[in-house]
């Protein structure tokens, strides 16, 4: 779906995006990253709004240096921020949109109504915008991306300044409309559950670097065969004891990860501890969630 | 459920005939006019209204009357149509239609169109459609110019049409004033296009539309006002070009093949090189419209 080639994009003496290299095929796909990580300026680039410094980004299979503007007619893109005018109506705004991107006004109208039918709006969407709740004006940002059926959307952290609640509701709605209209979603986030809920591939990125990609369900199963350890003592005596028994710890998080083989990994652990003089604190096969994956990259 | 799930196969199908850049622009452009002549815009209306009503009652204040041309002091009353006329009809109905009431139009009508797409930010939406920035500006453009040419072209146009009528309804007379059709057309567009651009420029930099409006008029009026008292200490001609009014007003006496004059304290004759005018023109309007580009380049990186 989109590719990037060396892409190095700088703000003055900040490095937004250093060489950046990735494949991100179809589907929903979640760029992961903390705040700063260059997630954005990915998906402004990848827009078209914002140029490189240097490499090449395809979308579509279409070259961003030969066609900026027309390639927005194949995306949706709901920014981050609150970006509706209040003085429209839910209605007005989505015709608006669609007239913008260049349909008919008849597309346009029966299309907002259409959106707005699976978005369970009634008779709110004939109210003026200022008065929507937050939930209501995301769902109406997420509407305004989908209004012309583009081939993908790229959603700008969707659950931003959302409650728990609203945040869920926006999740399943994000879910549903791109399911119904057969979207292909860029989720940027800093919300782990948000690509957990959504997202079916997922690709981390840090300082303006790709540190992973991975399918979130592999990655998932494979993250599951691990134990977590925490100890006191000597890290490195207890590492050098499991080695002796063929067993390669790694740090992460807020100990260590040791690979589950079988039940008995559990009693060569104990036996190392042991051997080693350490106090064992912690030690369970980890309920691994994007959390310890996603610490683990950015750390 | 059948009506559900067909609704939803319809949904999933739907692939959008989108039309062309030019037309999305243009699009824009006219329902931007058409909302800013609807009645919720009653100040823009009114506004509207009132300079037809004073332009058309000014001419017909002077076409009752002699209003001859040796009134205006400096001006030889042996000139013919050409030299005196259009003076007469098109730049003295100007007090009316283009000076007084012009300015306040284009600060109503044009400082909300961009401050309010900053201030609530959709202006991310609109440069995340299949427009450039550049289109963005035009689309935002059209709805002024033509509403400020509502009111510089068109209560001129009615003025020409009438002064046909009392030449009786000549064919000749229209083949011999095909410049003053023309003239009339490029000075309606000239400034109308040069307000625009300039009150697009105080909404881009001042995002709140009040704000941006009163900056708009006092920078047109203040600055005119305060170069005609420095022009009266220094006497140097070239001052007014620093007014936007004087600067526009001496390119529309060029439209129409006059001599520029100013009437601050009496009527003036203005003497400038033709180069320093345009010269000064060009750098206004052209750093009129990179300050705006940049402005929103800026926008478009962050945020």
């Amino acid at each position: 779906m989109i590719e990037a080639r060396n892409v190095i994009k700088k703000y003055g003496a900040v490095t937004a995006l250093d060489d950046f290299t990735v494949d991100i095929p179809e589907g929903k796909i979640g760029i992961l990253g903390p705040n700063g990580a260059g997630k954005s300026t990915f998906v402004k680039i990848a827009l078209g709004l914002i140029r490189a410094n240097s490499g090449n980004v395809t979308v579509l299979g279409e070259d961003l240096d030969r066609n900026t503007i027309d390639i927005r007619r194949k995306i949706g893109y709901m920014p981050e921020h609150d970006c509706i005018p209040n003085s429209m109506t839910g209605v007005e705004f989505l015709i608006e949109m669609g007239l913008v991107t260049g349909m008919s006004l008849q597309s346009a109208t029966q299309r907002t109504h259409e959106i707005l039918g699976h978005l369970q709006m009634g008779e709110e969407k004939y109210r003026k915008i200022e008065e929507y709740s937050g939930g209501m004006r995301q769902k109406i940002k997420l509407a305004q991306g989908l209004i012309h059926g583009p081939e993908v959307i790229f959603l700008d952290e969707p659950t931003s300044g959302l409650d728990p609640k609203a945040r869920q509701e926006m999740l399943e709605t994000i879910n549903g409309l791109t399911e119904v209209s057969g979207t292909n979603v860029l989720l940027s986030t800093h919300i782990l559950q948000d690509v957990e809920t959504v997202c079916d591939y997922v690709i981390i990125v840090n300082n303006g670097k790709l540190q992973m990609q991975e399918n979130v369900k592999k990655l998932m199963q494979r993250q599951t065969d691990v134990i977590q350890v925490r100890i006191g003592g000597s890290t490195e005596d207890f590492v050098k004891q499991l080695k002796k028994s063929g067993i390669t710890a790694t740090s992460g998080g807020r100990g260590l990860h040791i690979p589950y083989v079988n039940d008995k990994t559990f009693e060569q652990i104990v036996d190392s501890a042991v051997k080693s003089n350490c106090q064992l604190y912690e030690m369970e096969r980890a309920t691994i969630t994007m959390d310890n994956v996603y610490l683990e990259v950015v750390d | 459920m059948k009506e559900k799930a067909q609704v939803s196969e319809r949904f999933r199908e739907f692939k959008a005939d989108l039309t062309s850049r030019p037309s999305i622009v243009l699009g824009m452009g006219l329902r931007g006019f058409l909302r800013m002549l609807s009645l919720k815009n009653q100040w823009t209306v009114a506004l509207v209204a009132l300079i037809w009503l004073w332009t058309l009652g000014f001419y017909v204040l002077l076409s009752t009357g002699d209003y001859p041309c040796e009134n205006l002091g400096f001006w030889d009353s042996s000139e013919d149509f050409k030299r005196c006329q259009p003076l007469v009809y098109y730049n003295d109905l100007g007090l009316g239609g283009v000076r007084l009431f012009l300015v306040t139009l284009a600060a109503i009508s044009s400082s909300g169109l961009i401050a309010n797409d900053m201030t609530d930010k959709s202006l991310h939406l609109y440069l995340s459609r299949p427009i450039s920035r550049l289109d963005y500006l035009i689309a935002r453009f059209i709805p002024v110019f033509l509403l400020l040419m509502c009111v510089t072209a068109l209560p001129n146009l009615i003025v020409y049409v009438n002064q046909w009528g009392e030449a009786g309804l000549e064919f000749d007379w229209i083949k011999n004033h095909k410049w003053l059709l023309l003239d009339i057309l490029i000075l309606g567009s000239f400034y109308s296009a040069s307000y625009s651009i300039i009150g697009l420029t105080f909404s881009t930099a001042i995002n709140r539309e009040s704000w941006a409006a009163g900056a708009f008029f006092l920078f047109v009026y203040g600055s005119a006002i305060i170069i005609e008292i420095f022009h009266l200490m220094i006497n140097d001609d070239r001052v007014l070009l620093l007014s936007i009014i004087h600067l526009l007003d001496i390119i529309g006496f060029y439209i129409f093949d006059t001599q520029p004059f100013f009437t601050a304290f009496g009527i003036e004759g203005i003497d400038i090189a033709d180069i320093e005018v345009f010269g000064v023109f060009i750098l206004i309007i052209g750093s009129c419209v990179i300050f705006v580009n940049w402005m929103i380049s800026q926008m478009e990186a962050n945020k």
